[in-house]
């Protein structure tokens, strides 16, 4: 029996449908991501495990007990805001002793309890300052150290890192990730940034329109995506509507142009409309010993991205993105050129249309 | 984005007017802004410096305080003692009774079209003080009003029993009918502040509503709600055309006694007359101080 | 994020039912207090006539040869106020948010000073300045008129600016003006072709509240001996029996209609700004 098991939830607002039958298994001291656009459900389902919400049907166990239905502030799970929801007539050592004071733990409990907190987050220095005297990363830190303080069995975050600066938002989401670590507290995330989830979790929960689209450790999902969202939303991608050829030896075409593809198709029958889906950076100029998926491809534009170099290419009738590393003795070729461009068998995902 | 907006303009505008011209004392600069200081000058400012003066002036010429001495008369002791006692309590009735109908029509679970209506009445009822509101009350509950007749009708004289309408109660009654409204007005602001993620958060770490709004949402709001108050006891206190219509301006209330004395010298020293509208202007000019600053904070923590 | 109405987690809860029982019981008790003195006067104002409810009060009401003299004067006096007050503050705001950002503090104080000096002190002062040499203002009904309006527009100040500089506020000015500027128009083509227009609503409420104001004010129309409605209210009071029920019910439509239509038009122009905003 896993620590966190949320089993066929499902929620509706009115007639609407917004989370879907939602199954999931948390581990003790795993850190789970919930990646989907906006309105995908994922804030709702995290909101059903904080108790703001009450699944519609289904069930949410938490170290075995049945939490479904029990009140958010029965519940010992930590919750942090994307608004950071720090309280504004509280000096951040007050923000930080509420969850304890409301418990009625002892004051000798307290203060040494926030001590630590205030360690952990490095801001010994601000202990009396309040919320508004503070930026939003350290608000943020503080918010965490507050929901931290009361020992919860799960840390939820809520786009914590949404409203701040690109900058502090990674560092802060290396900082929430060894902390979590360092607690070994399981955490669940909710985020619509795929590099934040990618970056720090274990596994990812993709969302699309209250359905669990996949799930897998960030390897998985960006590298071998089930469905045409997953691939979409998770790193750029080109993705092209294809026939199978020959299902036995993996052959596709695009409008006209083979492919091979390391996928096993022989479940499907030749002429099945599929989608395919290559990666830009999988995409590559033609060496002389690469003999599988080498095709003609017309160079139509190059866009300088800093590290990377995208080249928008035809195939075809077909548009591809390909990204190759910037490196100061690149030999670009000139637009209008055509150019021989390969890609590996494994990076030719095939996925229902 | 609304916050940036209404914060940045002052900001950005030091610096390019600062940058981008010279410091030139240019006449057209100003021209925009000169009716505005002469209009407050005479018509304001002017007028209240007068008596400023007038009230230190002894009755033999010179500078005194001798005026301000005579505050302590028994007329005017009184007069300022029931201003203040009904401006206080409709002060403190109207905030409570203001705050709990915001609180009932912005989170109480009323349809949201009860917070429409009682924001477009309040709006109406807080300008409606003056002889028509004494006029209404006269209707209601003076001697032959609808309400006393009712009342009589279950064989309760009002009237024999102590009330009238032309006394300390009634006043209140007939001033809370503009400060209830005025009370709604500038606290649902406030009770919009409140964010529901403080709440959450609250119920997240463990607390009971009683300790969210004992130690959060309460401790949020009193900056607004004392604040408010004491906008409400000065809006009480300088009150004189609805004390004037019901009373016909013979109560004795500090705005009725500088009636009273502008209309003929009842204090017998016209010295202390201006002492007494002075008085007025320090304790209006005390009050909207503390509320500015109350204001100020309540701000901070509800932006 | 989601559309989540808190109350769906909370309905189900017995605890919720009671808060909106005593929020309805509130709610109505408050309510009575504040109708019951209406519909008093309106049963009154009805009873002109003996033994028939009818519109005699307000027929006599009109028909007084003193009221609509008191009401006209009253309403020239305010509109007069209003034109003149925004003459005044729609320059200054303007000024004061861009050219001369360092005198907003002198400005928004003085606009508190209507607040701080109560009407009955101020028109002490002002005829105690006014009514005798060198200053002698009062000396005609007509300039005792004159000088009722100005104190009037000085009074006018708090709303007219707040609600000026808010509707400023909103529309960002700056960078309004130096759009206009840089396509190549001049301040008077600024000022009536892209602030006024966008300043609508805001000139609308700011001259409506005054206007809600300035129509039945009595103590400084009292002091100064002015024909207006306020002091007209009072003397009906004293005089007459049925008459000021009637009036008392005027004076609260009229009160309804201007802070109606600023309603009105207020969440007019506050959908137009969220649809752009969400644009």
């Amino acid at each position: 029996m896993s620590y966190l098991s949320i089993s066929h939830v499902t929620k509706q607002f009115g007639n609407t449908v917004v989370v879907d039958d939602f199954n999931l298994e948390i581990e003790k001291g795993e850190f789970v991501s919930f990646l989907g656009p906006s309105g995908c459900g994922k804030t709702t389902t995290l909101r059903m495990v904080a108790g703001f919400e009450i699944p519609t049907s289904g069930k949410i166990l938490l170290d075995g007990a049945d939490i479904t239905d029990k009140a958010p502030n029965q519940r010992n799970v930590g919750m942090i805001f994307q608004s950071y929801a720090l309280f504004p007539n509280m000096t951040v050592a007050q923000n930080i002793a509420f969850g304890l004071s409301v418990r009625k733990e002892s004051r000798e409990m307290i203060t040494q309890r926030v001590d630590e907190m205030i360690n952990l987050i490095n801001l010994e220095k601000h202990a009396t300052k309040y919320p508004y005297q503070l930026s939003g990363g350290q608000q943020q830190r503080v918010s965490l150290a507050r929901a931290l303080a009361i020992h919860p069995q799960v840390l939820l975050l809520d786009e914590p890192l949404s409203a701040l600066d690109a900058k502090i938002r990674v560092s802060l989401r290396a900082e929430i990730r060894a902390i979590q670590k360092k607690l070994g507290i399981t955490a669940i995330f909710v985020t619509h940034d795929q590099e934040e989830a990618l970056s720090i979790s274990d596994r990812i929960v993709v969302m699309n329109v209250g359905v669990m689209e996949q799930v897998g450790t960030p390897f998985e999902v960006y590298n071998f995506p089930t469905t045409v969202f997953s691939a979409n939303f998770v790193g750029s991608l080109n993705n092209a509507s294809a026939e199978v050829v020959n299902p036995a030896s993996g052959f596709i075409s695009i409008d006209g142009v083979q492919f091979e593809s390391a996928v096993d198709l022989t479940q499907r029958k030749s002429g099945d409309k599929v989608r395919v889906a290559i990666r830009p950076e999988r995409l590559s100029f033609a060496s002389e010993q690469k003999k599988a998926n080498v095709v003609d491809a017309t160079i139509e534009n190059i866009t300088f991205l800093g590290s990377v170099v995208r080249i928008r290419v035809k195939i075809g009738g077909t548009k591809f993105n390909m990204d190759t590393f910037n490196n100061p003795f690149l030999d670009l070729p000139k637009i209008g050129a055509v150019e021989q461009i390969t890609c590996s068998r494994e990076a030719v995902l095939v996925l229902d249309e | 984005m609304k916050s940036s907006q209404t914060s940045d303009p002052q900001l950005s505008n030091v610096t390019v007017g600062g940058a981008s011209r010279p410091p030139r004392l240019n006449f057209g600069h100003w021209l925009g802004v000169i009716p505005f200081f002469v209009f407050s000058g005479l018509f304001l400012i002017a007028p209240t410096l007068i008596l400023a003066y007038r009230s230190l002036e002894g009755a033999n010429g010179g500078l005194t305080l001798e005026n301000y001495q005579q505050l302590v008369s028994d007329t005017v002791i009184s007069a300022y003692a029931m201003s203040i006692k009904i401006s206080l309590t409709t002060a403190i009735l109207g905030g409570l009774i203001g705050f709990l109908i915001a609180w009932v029509v912005s989170m109480g679970g009323l349809p949201p079209r009860f917070r429409l209506i009682t924001t477009t009445f309040s709006g109406v009822a807080a300008n409606f003080a003056g002889v028509p509101l004494a006029s209404a009350y006269v209707f209601t509950l003076g001697r032959v009003g609808l309400v006393t007749a009712l009342f009589k009708m279950f064989g309760v004289e009002l009237y024999k029993n102590g009330f009238s309408l032309y006394s300390f109660l009634g006043l209140i009654l007939v001033y809370l009918y503009f400060q209830i409204p005025l009370m709604v007005l500038t606290i649902l602001p406030a009770l919009d502040g409140l964010k529901r993620e403080w709440r959450e958060a609250a119920e997240n770490l463990g607390a009971t509503p009683v300790q969210y709004w004992s130690r959060v949402a309460f401790p949020v709001l009193m900056p607004s709600i004392l604040g408010t108050m004491i906008l409400l006891f000065g809006n009480s206190f300088g009150a004189h055309a609805t004390a004037y219509a019901l009373t016909g301006g013979l109560f004795n209330l500090a705005t009725l006694l500088i009636g009273q004395q502008i209309s003929g010298d009842v204090l017998h020293n016209p010295g202390l007359g201006y002492a007494v509208a002075m008085g007025m202007v320090i304790i209006m000019a005390f009050s909207i101080l503390i509320y500015s600053i109350l204001q100020r904070r309540s701000e901070r923590w509800l932006k | 994020m989601m559309p989540s109405p808190v109350s769906t987690a909370v309905a189900v809860k017995p605890s919720a039912t009671r808060k909106r029982l005593g929020s309805w019981l509130i709610f109505s008790a408050v309510s009575l207090y504040f109708l019951i003195p209406l519909g008093a006067t309106f049963y009154w104002s009805l009873r002109g006539q003996k033994d028939v409810l009818g519109f005699e009060a307000y027929r006599k009401l009109f028909a007084d040869t003193n009221f609509l003299p008191a009401f006209s004067e009253s309403i020239v006096n305010a509109v007069a106020t209003i034109f003149i007050s925004l003459l005044i503050v729609v320059p200054t705001a303007y000024w004061v948010t861009l050219r001369l950002p360092k005198l907003r503090p002198v400005v928004e104080f003085i606009t508190l000073l209507p607040f701080v000096i109560p009407g009955i002190v101020l028109v002490f002062g002002i005829i105690r300045l006014y009514s005798r040499p060198p200053l002698l203002l009062t000396a005609t009904y007509d300039s005792s008129r004159i000088l009722l309006i100005c104190v009037y527009v000085a009074l006018s100040f708090p709303y007219m600016f707040r609600s000026v500089d808010n509707g400023l506020r909103a529309i960002d000015v700056r960078t309004l003006t130096e759009a206009a500027q840089s396509l190549g128009a001049n301040w008077t083509t600024i000022l009536f072709k892209v602030i006024f227009p966008n300043l609508r609503v805001a000139l609308l409420s700011g001259a409506l509240l005054t206007f809600a104001i300035v129509i039945g004010e009595l103590t400084i129309a009292l002091y100064m001996a002015q024909h207006t409605l306020g002091p007209y209210m009072a003397n009906l009071t004293r005089s007459k029996v049925y008459e000021p029920s009637a009036m008392a019910i005027v004076a609260f439509a009229i009160t309804w209609a201007a802070m109606g239509i600023i309603d009105f038009v207020g969440r007019g122009s506050s959908k137009h700004l969220q649809m752009a905003d969400t644009e």
